[in-house]
């Protein structure tokens, strides 16, 4: 009798990739039990099928049923799950998309893919509370710099090449057309989700980048220059008060002295 | 001090993503419900949901992916996320599968057999400790469903139910339905089968649908799916009558995750099953009255 690593090792390649060939002797049950190992095998592909293209509602809609399936088939086979929370899965299939042969035309696939991702996870995001902008009373001068902020969860920021937001908007409504041209024009989106509300904004650049860099983690006096480099008018007084006025802010730490 | 019955009489549902929104809106007359934690813990809106209802209703959490069989090992990370929502909910009983379903670092989201053996016994013990400890409860393990078996088991399946329930101080939930199609799909007595199980260690009964289909290399033979799918078939009705009467009542959940039908379809089910607790302690009652 092999070892139990090395029967698990089987049976994951019976059920992942089909291989039965070394299993089967090990198995008994009806006349054919490899052939009932098809149950299992079924149930991998098929439950994690639907899963993929329940997370993915929009690109099936921009790119056509029948084309996510197989890929999100072929996703299936090469790329299992790691984690038992199977909301979680398709985090790398943007990119398995974008390097797939047949939608070459599609120049915005991945990001518009990514950003349907994205919005399955911010629809069933919660808020927490949010601080007020007169915590920062609390913070000296010389540390505000210093300062870490998290942003609500359920907030995204995507910078694409193509008007993504203009689409997803389409997928959305309930009138979207048969055709849509789109012109090529960088876009940069803030989405933000709670108990299945979603909306978007798009944002100029220094405030995109300081948001983005924020929401990263990055020190406000760090986010601030990244801001300020890519945009000469950014103010980065404004920019924070509003952040905190736009209930974003969910807490707030100091980087080099300890928690506020 | 918390009014939720910890023992509740009532059976209960499965409660599904789908429906957890009526739930918290209607609040059906179901007895308890049960929920798999790998569907919240992604989903902060559903979990938030699911503390409201903990407020009125009792809650079983039962994971599919704690993986006690998996020679790799117990994944911490998700043990630690399960009991920060054991934390969250005070659930009435937590409960998983005698399975295994990740194989290093990957999970393949089913519930996979295991070989009965002397080795397979060490590593679920091992892990069963470290399920119960992580989550500082008495974990209930769920007989699988099975459509094959390995030539190299050394023991039965109630024998190593057994040992383990010995060796862990585990309890055990027993799925009248997996026991019946485990019996159809591997040829043995499913009340033999319930007659072997330590009776003092169950601690909750499971009841799902489940379906037909051909038996490959069988021409004309069928194997059961446990596809969860429909409703409870007569001959698991007769074989819940018949646990019942060896482990007496205990919390019963009626379990749907495909074609999932509204509510009351699932109540109706549930009605079912307190129907035939009440036949069976009625004839308990009339036996013992008649002597």
């Amino acid at each position: 009798m092999l070892s139990l690593a090395e029967v698990q090792s089987q049976l994951r390649n019976a059920v992942v990739s089909g291989d039965v060939a070394a299993v089967a002797p090990l198995l008994v049950g009806g006349q054919d039990p490899s052939g009932r190992l098809g149950i299992h095998r079924r149930h991998y592909e098929a439950s994690l099928l639907a899963a993929i293209m329940g997370r993915f509602p929009a690109t099936s809609w921009l790119v056509g049923t029948p084309w996510l399936e197989a890929a999100a088939a072929d996703f299936v086979r090469q790329c299992p799950p790691t984690a038992p929370c199977i909301a979680d899965y398709g985090r790398a299939f943007p990119a398995f998309l974008a390097a797939r042969p047949g939608r070459e035309g599609v120049a915005y696939l991945e990001s518009f893919s990514e950003m349907d991702w994205q919005l399955g996870r911010l629809s069933v995001a919660v808020d927490l509370p949010a601080l007020d902008v007169a915590v920062l009373a609390a913070v000296s001068p010389e540390t505000l710099l210093d300062v870490v902020l998290t942003v609500q969860p359920g907030t995204y920021y995507a910078e694409a090449m193509w008007p993504i937001d203009e689409l997803i908007g389409l997928y959305l409504s309930d009138a979207a057309p048969e055709q849509v041209t789109l012109a090529e024009s960088p876009v940069r989106i803030e989405a933000r989700g709670a108990r299945g509300k979603l909306r978007f904004s798009r944002i100029a650049s220094g405030d995109f980048r300081f948001r983005l860099a924020v929401s990263q983690g990055t020190p406000l006096g760090a986010a601030a220059e990244r801001a300020a480099l890519c945009d000469r008018s950014f103010d980065p007084g404004r920019a924070l008060a509003a952040l905190f006025n736009e209930g974003l802010v969910s807490d707030m730490n100091v980087t080099l002295s300890g928690a506020v | 001090m918390s009014s939720i019955p910890r023992n509740p009489t009532q059976t209960g549902v499965g409660l599904r993503l789908p429906h957890i929104e009526e739930a918290v809106a209607t609040h059906p007359p179901a007895g308890w419900f049960e929920v798999h934690p790998e569907n919240f813990l992604s989903n902060p809106h559903a979990l938030e949901l699911l503390q409201d209802l903990s407020a009125r209703y009792p809650i079983s959490i039962h994971s599919v992916g704690l993986s006690v069989g998996s020679a790799s090992g117990i994944d911490r990370t998700h043990l630690a996320r399960v009991r920060a929502m054991v934390d969250r909910i005070d659930p009435i009983l937590v409960s998983g599968h005698l399975a295994w379903s990740t194989h290093q670092g990957e999970y393949l989201n089913d519930l996979l057999p295991l070989p009965y053996t002397v080795e397979t016994l060490a590593v679920v013990v091992r892990h069963l400790h470290e399920v119960q400890d992580g989550l500082g409860q008495p974990f209930l393990l769920e007989n699988p469903s099975c459509y094959v078996g390995f030539a190299g088991s050394t023991m039965t399946e109630v024998q190593f139910l057994n040992e383990l329930v010995d060796q862990s101080g585990c309890r055990l939930l027993c799925d009248v339905s997996n026991v019946h199609l485990s019996a159809h799909n591997m040829g043995y007595d499913p009340r033999a089968y319930l007659n072997g199980l330590p009776a003092d260690a169950v601690g909750e009964l499971h009841l799902g649908g489940f379906t037909l289909e051909e038996d490959a290399g069988t021409p004309g033979g069928g194997v059961l799916v446990d596809t969860h799918d429909t409703t409870v078939a007569p001959a698991a009705w007769d074989l819940y009558a018949y646990a019942v009467t060896k482990f007496g009542p205990k919390p019963t959940l009626i379990e749907w995750d495909n074609e999932i039908p509204g509510l009351a379809t699932l109540l109706h089910e549930a009605a079912m099953a307190d129907a035939v607790i009440a036949r069976v302690l009625a004839a308990e009652v009339t036996r013992a009255v008649t002597g």
